[in-house]
């Protein structure tokens, strides 16, 4: 006996459909303003609703950390309280090297970048399953965020503004397999793009670095500025394998300066 | 309220539920998949036809509360509900259970497919590890939902509208 089947009507409306996915898909990708402007008004109607999600959420979460997470918690606090006592001991010899490189600055003539930041708190990961390496963060165009703003902490680059809605944003991290920086090499001055290593939690140093040149593990990498978004002198992080023996396709490895995990506040640089 | 309505209404609420409820209930970082659960369900109990159109509907709104894409889950979703209302034909008599893994299935592909044409547009890299963590996690927790889910976008999907179907070979057309 034959399997019964739906009616035939289906294929067209199912063709129909997925052109129109597409056809969105497309003007999406061209940057097409009306799509963004519908999409950012649906989140900002529907921010207060969630504003009290989670402020009625947030008892019963902090209950279950305490309950359930209880052994991470005091791991995490007493690896900070280590981290605090290094610190201490690092922040004598630091102001002594701050001293020194603020005089060599002012010999060649450099003036220290003084970046206006906001400062934001990491709400957690934006809604859905399909991303990756990005968080969501409590400020927005309200407060003068715009996209493509570089995000930063005091160790370093985190990543940039991927999605700005009213009163929250969405930072794409620095190790987002998408996410590009133009960055340079202080030892050599070379300057070369860096993307995002994905799940290796490094960046890749893929193009504009000559195979030729001479780069030490350790060496520091910091933005290049230019025509990036980002400002210059960033610091992105430290040479970790800096593929010596690659011909023409180097790849090299660089840990990031800032942890991008269990972060709590993150600085946004405003043009 | 008219079948249109209903379907808005029932579109409208698991948005709000989605990213509200459930996103502060993530297990292990992941969510629930409501409104890939309505899709897949309105091509159950809607037809293909219906459930495209609810399923297309259901991942425009997707989109627009994920900041993904627009149309990205929409072209997941609707082949999805199509596929589906394929399968209810064939499983119209079968047990409780057996629907239940054909549905876990059916969230399965759906939330892997989901991903794997984010990871093609470049929203992410293609993780298998992840992959299959977020597609079990996601489509188990969306099952445990599929009871009063069902009932609703029932209502939604089904009311006062007939649903056809065409018994190949018999040449008869059934209306539900």
């Amino acid at each position: 006996m034959a399997a019964p089947q739906p009616t035939g009507r289906s294929r067209p409306t199912l063709l129909l459909v997925i052109v129109a996915a597409l056809t969105l898909l497309t003007m999406q990708f061209r940057g097409f303003g009306p799509l963004d402007s519908f999409q950012q008004g649906m989140r900002d109607l529907l921010d207060p609703v969630r504003s009290v999600s989670e402020s009625a959420a947030r008892p019963v979460r902090s209950a279950w950390l305490g309950v359930f997470d209880y052994d991470d918690l005091r791991d995490r606090t007493e690896r900070l309280e280590k981290e605090l006592a290094r610190m201490r001991g690092r922040q004598l010899s630091s102001e002594a090297d701050g001293e020194l490189l603020k005089r060599l600055m002012g010999e060649v003539g450099i003036e220290y970048a003084k970046l206006d930041t906001v400062v934001v708190r990491i709400l957690g990961t934006p809604p859905g399953n399909s991303s990756s390496h990005t968080i969501e963060v409590d400020k927005g165009l309200d407060d003068g965020l715009a996209e493509g703003m570089a995000v930063v902490t005091g160790a370093g680059l985190v990543g940039r503004l991927e999605v700005v809605d009213r009163s929250r944003s969405i930072v794409r991290l620095a190790t987002h397999p998408a996410f590009r920086v133009g960055v340079r090499l202080v030892g050599s001055q070379d300057e070369g793009l860096a993307r995002g290593g994905g799940t290796s939690g490094h960046l890749v140093i893929d193009a504009g670095i000559r195979p030729d040149v001479q780069v030490a593990i350790g060496e520091v990498v910091v933005t290049s500025g230019g025509r990036s978004r980002f400002p210059a002198d960033i610091p992105v992080g430290r040479v970790i394998d800096p593929d010596a023996g690659a011909d023409l396709d180097r790849e090299i490895i660089v840990e990031p300066a800032a942890s991008l995990e269990h972060l709590s506040f993150v600085n946004v640089v405003l043009d | 309220m008219t079948g249109r309505l209903r379907v808005v209404a029932i579109l409208l609420t698991a948005m709000t539920v989605q990213v509200t409820v459930f996103e502060e209930i993530r297990v292990s970082g992941v969510s629930v998949e409501l409104l890939l659960l309505v899709s897949i369900l309105a091509g159950f109990h809607g037809g293909p036809e219906r459930g495209a159109v609810v399923a297309f509907c259901a991942g425009l709104l997707h989109d627009t509360i994920t900041a993904t894409p627009m149309g990205l889950h929409a072209l997941v979703y609707a082949p999805m509900a199509v596929a589906t209302s394929h399968l209810e034909v064939r499983l119209a008599r079968s047990s409780r259970p057996f629907l239940a893994v054909g549905l876990m299935v059916a969230m399965v592909i759906g939330v892997l497919s989901t991903m794997l044409v984010g990871g093609l547009f470049g929203l992410h890299g293609v993780d298998v590890e992840r992959l299959a963590r977020t597609a079990l996690l996601a489509s188990g927790m969306s099952v445990a939902l599929a009871v009063p889910t069902s009932r609703a976008v029932r209502w939604a999907v089904t009311g006062g509208l007939p649903v056809n179907v065409d018994v190949r070979g018999s040449g008869v057309e059934l209306r539900g």
